[in-house]
């Protein structure tokens, strides 16, 4: 059977992905909810005004920078939870 | 007997086979249709929840779209109401009920929501529908994928493709026109002139549902879902779940139709496998409730309509409980279905409060950050402010500021009236002067006062600090 060929105590590269990018992605959305709502990027950002960009555009970067700070913190707790793993467990790849 | 697409009679799994199905490359499901009584209203409610979807950015109410998350003006228009962003907590607050009415039906019904609500749901159906179209049913997509690429295969997944792409791309717009007025954004999209934030976010939105619907599915609810994950939490043996009757359907064996399955020493199941190759998520009910069942009652449908056929009677699938399935009496009303309706009803009667005491008047005072404090050439003390007063009422109003907390406290400003218009935003600077001999500490609290001068009731209290040398 194919599925023998696949090492057991790995857990797959997707999986990876998804459980780091899919909760970070959840949680910035509420992040950047919370923070527009009490603060306005007009406000936030006099310097805006020499590079105009759009508040549909400011909106999208200050998404996007969320979405990297809960990744990198979803990325710290799957490499402690798979090196915690590993130190336990020799046969776990990670 | 094994058909292609099921996994075969699966006995108790070792925790190794768990294992390697679970890190096994996926398999492509291919669910067949599937006709019946739940089918049409899983189709009623895809069609309905799409509607909704798609429609509501077009309607038009009191010259404004109906339904506008105008992020630029920062204000949230839903039908005759308009959201400011204090308003957020009313948002936070729809999110918990949200959130407890799924702990309540997933309690009261079990995954109804997955089966028929959620929009993974809505749009894979969505997407299989074309595939079918395109395709062909189950036996003849099977059949194209597993040939090598022709100019027919070709023709035909290039269709699918296009057609996929559309649906989503104008899930994409549609999602965006949430955000800009969908009319605008509509005429600078046919004339290719559409902003890059806009552009990004059609891509991106499209995206994610051409690639949920289109290629992930099935895989969603079982590596993506939080909520598969904790639903049964929820549930007991009381909550409405669909299963397999075993001790009707088995032993399960292929037979004649005009056999007598007793004399053969038979169940009512037939082993026809129906139930596995509707299953979107590829599984097989008669093993059991299992995480992966998203509650689509599918299987019901395909085996309500073998055991027609075969001349028996209907429900050896069905929605029931778990104490029905072990012949003991089901209840609905439980202290589990009691507590979560009490938390519910609390929370939504406080939400509706809360809402309908909404104030339409809102004040910031931002204090002047180059200095703390001046001292006049009187001798006094001067602070500067600028308030910021929204006026989220539908009528302009002239307001009175006032402003209390230490004694002889004089407010200077440079107008005479304060006039904002209807949803307009004032910002109005304003200096406070006070007898250093009556500030007692370096900062001291201060509540500035607004009111409407027509409508007393229309009134707001904001605290500022007052700062002094000492």
């Amino acid at each position: 059977m194919a599925d023998e060929q696949i090492p057991k105590k790995q857990i797959p590269k997707i999986h990876k992905c998804i459980a780091v990018l899919w909760p970070s992605f959840l949680t910035a959305v509420v992040a950047t909810g919370l923070f527009f709502s009490a603060f306005d990027p007009d406000e936030l950002f006099p310097f805006n005004e020499t590079l105009e960009i759009s508040p549909l555009g400011i909106y999208t970067i200050g998404f996007f920078i969320f979405w990297l700070i809960t990744a990198v913190s979803g990325i710290g707790t799957l490499y402690f939870a798979i090196t915690n793993c590993m130190q336990k467990n020799p046969d776990f790849r990670g | 007997m094994t058909t292609p697409g099921s996994k075969g009679p699966a006995a108790s799994k070792s925790d190794e086979q768990v294992q390697q199905t679970l890190y096994a490359k996926q398999e492509k499901i291919y669910p067949r249709e599937v006709h019946g009584v739940f089918a049409r209203l899983r189709a009623a409610g895809v069609l309905g929840l799409l509607g909704i979807y798609y429609i509501t950015p077009w309607l038009r109410w009191d010259g404004h779209q109906a339904v506008l998350f105008d992020l630029p003006a920062r204000k949230f228009h839903i039908f005759f109401i308009t959201l400011w962003p204090q308003d957020f907590i009313y948002l936070a607050f729809l999110l918990i009920i949200a959130g407890l009415s799924l702990f309540f039906f997933t309690a009261l019904a079990g995954r109804l929501w997955c089966g028929y609500a959620c929009p993974q749901t809505v749009w894979t159906e969505a997407f299989l529908w074309i595939e079918r179209k395109v395709e062909g049913d189950r036996m003849k997509q099977k059949k194209l994928d597993a040939m090598p690429m022709n100019a027919r295969k070709l023709r035909i997944k290039a269709t699918k493709q296009f057609l996929w792409i559309a649906l989503a791309g104008w899930t994409g717009f549609t999602f965006v026109g949430y955000f800009t007025p969908i009319i605008e954004l509509g005429q600078r999209l046919v004339m290719f002139s559409l902003g890059p934030w806009e552009t990004f976010w059609v891509i991106f939105y499209g995206f994610a549902t051409y690639g949920n619907a289109g290629w992930m599915r099935e895989q969603v609810c079982m590596y993506m879902c939080p909520y598969a994950r904790f639903q049964s939490a929820m549930f007991d043996r009381d909550t409405l779940i669909i299963s397999y009757l075993p001790e009707r359907g088995e032993p399960r064996g292929s037979r004649k139709r005009s056999a007598d399955p007793q004399a053969l020493g038979l169940g009512d199941c037939i082993d026809c496998t129906m139930c596995v190759q509707v299953c979107p998520t590829g599984i097989d009910i008669r093993d059991g409730l299992q995480y992966q069942c998203i509650a689509c009652s599918a299987c019901i449908d395909a085996c309500d309509d073998v055991m027609g056929k075969m001349g028996y009677d209907k429900g050896l699938i069905k929605y029931t409980t778990q104490n029905a399935i072990e012949g003991k009496p089901s209840h609905i009303l439980r202290p589990r279905i009691v507590i979560y309706a009490l938390i519910l009803l609390t929370i939504f009667s406080i939400f509706v409060y809360s809402f309908s005491q909404r104030t339409s008047l809102g004040l910031d005072v931002i204090r002047d950050r180059n200095r703390l404090y001046r001292e006049t050439s009187e001798g006094l003390i001067e602070n500067v402010y600028i308030l910021k007063i929204l006026n989220m009422d539908e009528a302009a109003h002239e307001y009175e500021l006032g402003v209390r907390g230490v004694p002889g406290l004089q407010l200077r400003m440079d107008t005479d009236t304060i006039r904002v218009e209807a949803g307009e935003v004032m910002e109005l600077p304003v200096s406070l002067q006070a007898d250093e001999a009556n500030l007692k500490v370096r900062s001291t609290a201060i509540t500035f006062e607004l009111m409407a001068t027509d409508v007393p009731d229309l009134s707001v209290e904001e605290e500022a600090r007052f700062l002094g040398p000492q």
